[in-house]
């Protein structure tokens, strides 16, 4: 692959990351689904980790938290280490114990949710700030209503994966 | 093992540890004020929030002038009579208030003084995540706007706090949201306690008013206010109302449920406080 290739492709999937990442920011901020702000972008990561694999997935990963983390509020940079945690296991996980496809893709979205979520239950357990029920009633629904959007956030990734050109060098 | 690891993005990570740690640093070292990453991407992104902001408006009114044009028309009805007793309340207080400037003239008292100066802005995004109550506004530190101001409604009820400044824009923490600690004050008895965010009562749009003093007497209804003890925040901004009264797991002291009187769905714009003097 060569280098303008390699440019084409990221560009591509990042172009493909601004209607996730609208939608997610400005329209299911504002209309929430069942009453739940739905994560997109760690999604996203997930599906370009199952089809790219784990390191193109840890880039992507570590881009996305990067750009979380300067949109979000209060994120104290835990979305970089987050997401590129999540992209490099959903990559490994896919290609070594799972399949490359959309069930792949649940399965390690669920994992990957459960980690950003786990995580934020666990910081606030340590600071004390809320008890582990109140905690659980917002980090369950919000797993559940995300995976969702699986199918469409994959999809939007598979299409731009049959487009662009294969076999990325890092 | 080791080609493992290498082949599935160590580097990346260890890349990624790095980042994380010099965000969460620049994050804490800047207090209320955005990181350079955060503060260009809030930049370069208003022109997005902007549209979709008013794009979303726009909307919401096509639809409410074309469904809830009845509802609208009693609420009209109500409000006019609402009007009419208020107007008769400020006839009366009219006559008050001079008697009052007469008394102070006569004892010799220094008058007392309400100055703010505060700025329009619109919200022109809700806050992504699950975990907080906040939002993000339309002007920034280049309009004065500082971590810390009050922000109200046009009503005067006191909608959050604003919590991070970038150049054209800043993040404002509800009232609701776990994160807010200030001090409240009960109307009726002007007994002082905590007002703060909890997250249990977060999704319930609700907030606590904790520490309350031994011999409080509170009832459902009460008016709670910001006390303005300490002069960070203004006195006299309405909080909202009692709700109901818990004791707290300790079974030592009690705590009071607290409904905002603002309808924090229904924002379009704010008023940021940028700076105040309260004589009384």
């Amino acid at each position: 692959m060569t280098r303008s290739d390699f440019i084409i492709k990221w560009g591509v999937y990042t172009l493909a990351l601004v209607p996730v990442w609208i939608l997610e920011l400005y329209v299911l901020s504002r209309y929430p689904l069942f009453g739940v702000k739905p994560m997109l972008l760690p999604l996203a990561v997930v599906a370009v980790a199952v089809l790219e694999g784990s390191t193109a997935g840890g880039g992507f990963g570590l881009f996305v938290g990067v750009l979380c983390d300067a949109c979000y509020h209060d994120t104290f940079g835990g979305m970089t280490l987050g997401l590129c945690l999540v992209g490099v296991c959903a990559g490994a996980v896919s290609r070594y114990a799972l399949r490359q496809n959309l069930l792949g893709c649940l399965l390690c979205s669920l994992g990957g949710l459960l980690l950003v979520d786990g995580a934020r239950v666990l910081v606030r357990l340590f600071w004390q700030t809320a008890p582990l029920d109140a905690l659980l009633r917002v980090a369950l629904p919000e797993v559940f209503v995300s995976l969702l959007f699986v199918f469409p956030v994959y999809a939007l990734e598979l299409w731009v994966f049959k487009r662009v050109p294969k076999k990325t060098v890092l | 093992m080791k080609d493992f690891f290498r082949n599935n993005g160590l580097l990346l990570l260890i890349a990624a540890v790095l980042l994380a740690l010099v965000t969460a640093v620049c994050t804490m070292l800047l207090g209320g004020t955005a990181d350079p990453l955060s503060d260009l991407a809030g930049f370069l992104t208003a022109p997005i929030r902007n549209g979709i902001s008013s794009f979303a408006n726009w909307t919401e009114e096509r639809y409410s002038d074309a469904f809830e044009r009845e509802q609208l028309k009693s609420e009209n009805e109500e409000l006019k009579r609402q009007v009419a007793q208020l107007q008769a309340q400020a006839r009366d207080a009219e006559a008050a208030l001079e008697e009052n400037k007469l008394l102070k003239e006569h004892l010799g008292l220094r008058p007392s003084q309400r100055e703010f100066e505060e700025e329009l802005v619109s919200i022109t995004a809700w806050s992504s995540s699950n975990w907080e109550s906040a939002f993000t506004i339309s002007k920034g530190s280049s309009l004065g706007v500082e971590a810390g101001d009050c922000v109200v409604d046009e009503y005067w009820n006191l909608v959050g706090v604003v919590s991070q400044v970038g150049e054209n824009w800043a993040t404002v923490s509800t009232l609701i949201d776990s994160d807010l600690e200030l001090g409240g004050m009960l109307a009726r008895t002007g007994s002082a306690a905590i007002l703060e965010g909890d997250f249990s009562l977060m999704g319930e749009g609700k907030l606590k008013l904790s520490f309350l003093p031994e011999n409080s007497e509170l009832m459902a209804g009460d008016l709670v206010t910001t006390s303005g003890r300490g002069g960070v925040y203004p006195p006299g901004l309405v909080v909202g109302h009692v709700e109901e009264v818990h004791t707290e797991a300790s079974g030592m002291t009690q705590y009071a449920v607290i409904i905002p009187q603002t309808e924090l769905e229904e924002l379009k714009q704010v008023f940021v406080i940028k700076s105040f003097t309260i004589i009384e």
